[in-house]
């Protein structure tokens, strides 16, 4: 990702994560009030995942798996705290479920996926 | 929940994110390789869209603020044609006084949606459409300072208008809410008897809450783009009238719409997880002053940036600077502020101390003066003034009339002993109506009129845009006036029944709010077809700014880029001598 921002010509037009950073939101938020695993935990996935990848594409970042991880963290934390502290057990697996996916896919990435991307 | 569902769930779940992560992959790398230029029609291939890929894809991943601008544009119009559909279902059961055409519940499932609608997916987002394409542009900005946020900002818009309308649709077991856009609670709460417990309103909650963080984000954006993008020649003296609103706009939705969102979720908390906030204990008007406290600065945030469009539209059809134009914007920053300072005039007959009651009463009434220095600037402008009776003009200075019977009736509202004889009555509609449909949306319609140029390259037709304005205008006036003589005579707000003796007062506005569905149609047909094969603008210059030296950024931008689309080949090669001749005129 070696765009220029400050020349208007250069300024990169598109980026597919947006979208789904808001589509992560809504679907989150719908399951954890109902009370849906399977939903709270994909959503959760959706929404940090794409954050990860547009910090990664805005080049704050050289790969996507540390903010990954530092997601997945901040999840383990929010659903240990709903898990104990606010007793709401299923809501907090959810959350720590979709953390833990969050961590095995930054471990994963960070391991296994060979960088061979242009530095910027 | 069943254990098969619970699988059901997941693998749909899991597929749904494969798919995700496989169109992604497909999308970055089509990315990183060779990007398919030019989606866009001819012109707009010329400037600046080498990476932008085509079709449908370019709008979905776009984070080009002008393609953004153009994607609130149509959200809003569509929630807008939505919205007025609903109400003239409403309008319709409401042309004799028993139950006909509708139930009552489905009147007030309509009733509650129409205002949601109109608040949060119209008048914002259309705000946002014109902020978006226009702010970087009058500023000199390359681009809004945060693309990207600005782009989840609008993405955030459908799948919440998609959650506000969720009663409407064929879900099993979700029914619409019917707590009115105030969601007062018990009512709201789903306690009690009720059907409102339904998870319709916790959708509908859900939805809100959405559209409120991405207002949010938007005005994050805005007062960093103002703040920090503009270009070497745009400084604060010379800032225009329409991003000083838009920064003031900017500025009340990051102290107002927050607390929404919290007052939301507090709601929800209480609806789903047993917290005691507004029931099972707690206090019923707690709700109400968090709801105003966001409520009020509301409606300052939607109708201040559309003054701005005014204030800048007008002068541009006078011949003339707007008049005053330091107290214009010394104004909307007064209102700023005391917009903060009136919210219990909602609350005036909810019994709250009276010692409260009349601070705020003299705040609601103080906030009438800097109104009023915006109207008289407006009418000083026009004074003397060479004016031109075009579209965006006629819509103008019918926002000026429209704002001046909602602005005074508002005054009177201010005022305790009247709000209590007048409070939930159609009056309070009447008011209202003025200035969000008299004023905000004729503002949004001058708006559209005068850029339409700019953003279609073609050139709508006049004859329908000014009958489009006087059906408007007439159909306005006799909508909202009927409405606020039923205020007078006692008719309560919110029914989908009424005692006999108001019918006729009731069918006037009926009819007004036809006459507005077919000035509506006109100007949908005007759009559609001009927009496809409406005559290609001769110059850059349309309106002739340049003759006055009232010629704004956004009309240079668009010449230079219609002189680089002519260079790359692009049609019509006298337009560029129109264009280029009229430089020599005063800068
Ligand atoms: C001149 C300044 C204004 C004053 C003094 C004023 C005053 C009031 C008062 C006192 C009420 C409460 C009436 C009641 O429920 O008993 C009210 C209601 C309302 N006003 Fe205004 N107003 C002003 C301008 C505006 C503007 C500019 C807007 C919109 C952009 C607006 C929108 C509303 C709305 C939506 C309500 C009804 C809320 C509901 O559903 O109950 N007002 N106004
Ligand atoms: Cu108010």
């Amino acid at each position: 990702m070696d765009d220029n921002p400050g020349l208007s010509e250069q300024y990169r037009t598109a980026s597919p994560w947006p979208l789904f950073v808001a589509l992560g939101i809504p679907v989150s938020e719908i399951g954890l009030l109902f009370d849906l695993f399977p939903i709270a935990v994909g959503g959760l996935v959706l929404f940090c995942g794409s954050i990860a990848g547009m910090i990664d594409e805005v080049g704050y970042v050289e790969a996507p798996w540390r903010p990954l991880g530092a997601l997945a963290v901040l999840c383990l934390a929010v659903g240990a705290v709903l898990f104990v502290a606010v007793s709401q057990p299923t809501r907090g697996a959810a959350v720590i479920v979709a953390g833990a996916l969050l961590l095995t896919g930054g471990v994963a990435g960070r391991l296994f996926v060979r960088d061979d991307a242009v530095p910027v | 929940m069943e254990i098969t569902e619970q699988i059901a769930l997941t693998v749909l779940m899991g597929l749904f994110l494969v798919g995700i992560a496989a169109w992604l992959a497909r999308v970055e790398n089509w990315r990183t390789y060779s990007p398919v230029g030019g989606g866009a029609t001819g012109g707009e291939a010329a400037y600046g869209s080498e990476e932008k890929p085509s079709g449908l894809i370019r709008w979905l991943t776009t984070v080009d603020h002008k393609d953004i601008g153009m994607l609130y544009g149509a959200f809003a119009i569509f929630a807008f044609v939505a919205g007025g559909l609903m109400v003239i279902v409403m309008r319709a059961e409401l042309m004799d006084p028993g139950m006909t055409l509708i139930s009552n519940t489905f009147y007030n499932s309509l009733l509650t949606s129409h205002g949601i609608t109109m608040l949060f997916l119209f008048a914002t987002p259309i705000i946002g459409a014109f902020a978006n394409y226009f702010i970087p542009l009058l500023i000199g900005a390359d681009d809004m300072a945060f693309p990207r946020i600005n782009a989840i900002a609008f993405w955030l818009l459908p799948p919440g208008a998609l959650l506000i309308w969720a009663g409407f649709l064929p879900i099993p077991e979700v029914i619409p809410a019917q707590t009115g856009w105030t969601m007062y609670t018990p009512l709201s709460a789903g306690v009690g008897s009720g059907n409102q417990a339904n998870a319709g309103v916790d959708l509908m909650l859900l939805g809100l809450h959405l559209t409120g963080v991405s207002a949010t984000m938007g005005a994050i954006n805005f007062v960093a783009t103002i703040f920090t993008e503009r270009g070497e020649n745009v400084s604060w003296a010379n800032l225009d009238i329409f991003s000083w609103t838009m920064l003031t706009q900017s500025g009340l939705i990051i102290f107002a719409f927050p607390l929404l969102g919290s007052a939301i979720v507090m709601l929800l908390l209480d609806r789903n997880l047993g917290t005691a906030f507004f029931v099972n204990g707690g206090s019923p008007i707690l709700w109400q002053h968090l709801f105003w406290f966001f409520g009020h600065p509301e409606v300052y945030i939607i109708v201040l940036p559309p003054m701005g469009l005014v204030s800048l539209i007008l002068p541009r059809f006078s011949g003339r600077r707007l008049f005053g134009f330091k107290f214009v914007v010394y104004s909307t920053l007064a209102i700023g502020v005391l917009s903060f300072g009136v919210w219990a005039h909602h609350m005036f007959a909810t019994g709250i101390d009276p010692r409260l009651r009349a601070s705020f009463m003299a705040i609601s009434l103080a906030i009438a003066i800097p109104s009023a220095v915006k109207t008289f600037n407006w009418i000083t402008t026009m004074w003397n003034g060479r004016l031109r009776l075009t579209a965006p003009m006629l819509f103008s200075i019918g926002f000026v009339q429209n704002f001046i019977i909602g602005g005074v009736t508002g005054v009177f509202l201010a005022s305790i002993p009247i709000d209590l004889l007048l409070h939930d009555t159609y009056y309070v509609v009447g008011h209202f109506h003025y200035i969000v449909m008299g004023a905000i949306t004729f503002a949004g319609m001058a708006g559209l009129y005068y850029w339409f140029p700019l953003f279609t390259g073609r050139m709508y037709q006049r004859r329908l845009a000014k009958i489009h304005f006087w059906l408007w205008l007439v159909g306005s006036n006799v909508t909202f006036l009927a409405m606020v003589l039923l205020g007078y005579g006692g008719m309560p707000r919110r029914y989908a029944t009424y005692l006999p003796q108001f019918a006729t007062l009731h069918q006037i506005a009926s009819l007004g709010a036809f006459v507005m569905l077919a000035g509506g149609l006109v100007w949908t047909y005007n759009f559609v077809v001009s927009w496809l094969e409406g005559p290609h603008v001769e110059d850059a210059d349309p309106w002739n700014l340049k003759e006055n030296g009232l010629r704004t950024n956004e009309w240079a931008w668009f010449e230079q880029k219609r002189e680089t689309a002519i260079t790359d080949g692009g049609e019509e090669s006298e337009t560029v001598t129109d264009g280029g001749e009229k430089v020599t005129d005063e800068e």
